[in-house]
């Protein structure tokens, strides 16, 4: 046998004789009290008989073999009612360690019916009122301060099982339960059910948190393991401006979607059985959401998203208006099969600007906590006009479309198959191997290659503002690598069309080309008799650059000993630009082409 | 013996090339991608610098940060703060391996990676806590 209950036995022979020989006070002390699981010290139960007061103190400090610290415990009773000797109030309750201060007061109306003092009639009603109580886990992720609230609780005793009823007053105080945070209180649970053999029956639960919505919950859990035998919950009207910072943000964590504003309703029910995810239905009505930082927006916002395991479900999705990295979006409608883990839609239709973007025989997959998808892309013709006023580029006139046969996506990294073809400046740009990597993330990274063919160079230099040039320009930008939208890596030559056609170049384009090769003796010295012409012939023009670590390897149409030709004149009056820079800064070429364009400050010519 | 000792020198040797490898290493090196990582990270300092301060958060030795008292946090800034400390190790790690890959060498990330712990160890104020050899250490 072991102490501990060797105490407690020597606790019930002393109160044997105080009934008998009306004894007015019971005093039992124990210095010390060790048993495997537990130690304890400083014991003392003090039983005042004398009625009508009569009262119980108990006090002791004790130990837990897995804690180093002791906790005190203290608690002050008052035997209330001779009708009533299972009833009593205890006002004065405290456990205190280095890291929780519970005062805590205890009162226990009932244990039985009256004249029934046996374990199998138990009827047991009592209330546990927390007052200012606080306590943390030694890594403080896991803390409450100054909570004061209230538990009602009721057992009966049914046959083999235990019937209870529970109610939870939460009524100030603050509690951190990492991820969760939760302040300011006013939120209450009622719940009944039953204990039966280990397992925990909810009949019903109803939760309600205020501001964000109620939720009823009923289902089994085995205590054993804390298996959840079978779960019902519903949601039926969840206001998301209250809810996203209390029970979304803090599972959003790194993703794009933890830093958004969002408003309206949301109704969740599911189910789950033999702990699996058996069914939901979520839906979303009137909800807009919109990221702080304006990467993206959906306003109006409608949603039913049923979901089963075991049949398939038709989900549907819609909103009235949005945008993407400031690109705004029409009107649209997605509707798509959902079957258990996977997702497939004939057709999407996204309307952006004037045009759209088609998606077509999307499919999807979550496999091992990651998504992959593929589909077909054509965007139908977009005005280049608004796109580039939208994104704050200087206005160009034509149109983008693009048919990408085949994108993937794919352990975070996005590419395609085809190309995207842009009819800009009356000729065409061409994307292909295009890949996106976090395009959301903090650093995007962007790879493709791709081609210009017969630009209008009078529009382009129109459009930037670049000092006029008449004719027509080819391009090829291979192996372009943008990170953060910003170019780090690629080979671009630019250059005149093949073919005929006017080939004419203003004195100000001649002047701000010579700025981009870094300035030049050249067209100095044809300046001096050629000045007075406002425009001069040329053969033909091209400067490329191959752009590493920030550096910039420049050549032309021509290499000669001193640097390399980039406008080759030809006829009269004809004009040739030199440049004479091998090497320029990428940062400084772009100062370079910011200060042309701007045309704030004339381009230097020596 | 003559087979262990030559071990010996097989494993000086490769160490010695590591290190060597990684003085190589360009660490100021600049790309749009470290540059906002960076820019992130250093937007974030303001909100981590009283928490460091304080000792809520301390340096690890493998260049990362950790949540080290959270107790010395009031309960509604705790949820920001495991948060925050999350997102800097996210930008820690990417700026790691940018940093390896923008000098061509994405394998050289580990040895990057503990450089930058010392580092930061170096460069933190005094007050600040981080992780020696046997635990936390108030610098």
């Amino acid at each position: 046998m072991n102490t501990f209950i060797r105490i407690a036995l020597v606790l019930y022979a002393s109160l044997l004789p105080a009934t008998a020989y009306a004894v007015s006070e019971i005093t039992i002390r124990a210095a010390s009290i060790e048993h495997p699981q537990l130690e304890a010290k400083n014991a003392s139960l003090r039983f005042n008989l004398i009625k009508p007061n009569s009262n119980l103190t108990i006090g002791a400090e004790l130990k837990p073999e897995v804690d180093k610290d002791w906790t005190t415990l203290q608690i002050a009773c008052t035997l209330t009612q001779a009708s009533k000797p299972d009833a009593m109030d205890c006002g004065e309750g405290l456990i205190k360690n280095a890291a929780v201060n519970l005062p805590f007061s205890f009162e226990i109306q009932q244990l039985f019916n009256q004249g029934e003092f046996s374990l199998s009639k138990l009827n047991a009603k009592a209330s546990l009122q927390l007052k200012n109580a606080s306590f943390s886990d030694a890594a403080g992720l896991h803390a409450a301060e100054k909570l004061n609230g209230k538990v009602d609780i009721a057992i009966q005793r049914q046959g083999l099982s235990w019937a209870w009823q529970t109610k939870l007053d939460w009524q100030t105080g603050e509690l951190f339960w990492q991820p969760f945070y939760v302040e300011s209180a006013g939120h209450q649970l009622t719940a009944a059910g039953a204990l039966t053999a280990g397992v925990l029956d909810v009949h019903r639960a109803h939760l309600t948190m205020r501001q964000v919505g109620a939720l009823d919950v009923s289902g089994q859990l085995r205590l054993s393991d804390l298996k959840l035998i079978a779960l019902n919950a519903n949601l039926p009207n969840l206001n998301l401006s209250a809810a996203y910072p209390l029970l979304f943000k803090p599972f959003l964590g790194n993703t794009a979607f933890n830093n958004t504003a969002i408003a309206g309703y949301a109704s969740l029910s599911l189910q789950i059985q033999n702990a699996e995810l058996k069914s939901f239905d979520l839906r979303l009505k009137e909800v807009d959401v919109a990221d702080i930082d304006q990467k993206f927006a959906l306003y109006k916002l409608d949603a039913e998203i049923p979901w089963s395991y075991d049949k398939p479900e038709q989900v549907s999705v819609s909103y009235k208006s949005g945008s993407l990295l400031n690109l705004p979006l029409g009107k649209t409608n997605i509707r798509a099969e959902v079957n258990r883990f996977s997702l497939t839609s004939p057709n999407i239709t996204l309307p952006i600007l004037d045009g759209a973007l088609n998606l077509s025989d999307i499919s999807a997959a979550r496999i091992g906590g990651e998504w992959y998808w593929h589909l077909r892309a054509q965007l139908q013709p977009i005005s280049m006009a608004d796109f580039s006023h939208q994104l704050n580029l200087p206005i160009m006139s034509g149109k983008a479309s693009a048919d990408i046969p085949l994108v993937t996506y794919s352990n975070g990294l996005l590419s395609t198959d085809g190309s995207m073809v842009l009819n800009i400046f009356e000729g065409t740009a061409t994307v292909t191997q295009l890949t996106m990597r976090t395009p959301m993330g903090i650093a995007p990274k962007l790879n493709a290659d791709i081609a210009l063919r017969n630009l209008d160079l009078g529009d382009l230099t129109r459009t930037f503002s670049f000092g006029a040039i008449e004719g027509k320009l080819d391009g090829d930008i291979e192996d372009l690598e943008l990170q953060n939208w910003k170019p780090v890596h690629f080979d671009a030559s630019l250059y005149s069309s093949p073919g005929r056609y006017k080939k004419k170049i203003s004195q100000r384009a001649v002047e701000n080309i010579s700025a981009l090769g870094g300035g030049g003796a050249a067209a100095a010295v044809q300046r001096s008799f050629l000045r007075f012409f406002e425009q001069f012939n040329y053969g033909k023009m091209g400067l490329s650059c191959k752009l590493r670590n920030d550096i910039c390897e420049m050549s032309g149409v021509e290499s000669t000993p001193q640097g390399y030709v980039i406008v080759k004149g030809s006829g009269i009056p004809s004009i040739t630009v030199m440049g004479y820079n091998r090497t320029v800064g990428w940062s400084e070429l772009l100062a370079r082409i910011k200060r042309v364009t701007d045309g704030n400050s004339k381009a230097v010519v020596k | 013996m003559k087979k262990i000792l030559a071990s010996f020198v097989l494993l000086f040797s490769t160490l010695f090339a590591c290190q060597f490898a990684v003085a190589a290493a360009d660490l100021e090196v600049n790309t749009p991608a470290i540059s906002a990582i960076k820019g992130s990270m250093q937007a974030r300092h303001g909100q981590l610098a009283a928490h460091y301060a304080s000792g809520a958060v301390g340096l690890t030795k493998d260049g990362l940060i950790a949540v080290r008292d959270a107790n010395a946090v009031p309960l509604k800034d705790r949820a920001s703060l495991n948060a925050a400390v999350a997102a800097e190790n996210a930008d820690r790690s990417k700026l790691y391996k940018e940093i390896a890959t923008a000098n061509g060498h994405p394998e050289w990330q580990p040895e990057i990676q503990s450089t930058f712990a010392s580092r930061w160890i170096d460069k933190a104020q005094g007050g600040w806590w981080y992780q020696g050899a046997s635990g936390w250490v108030k610098k």
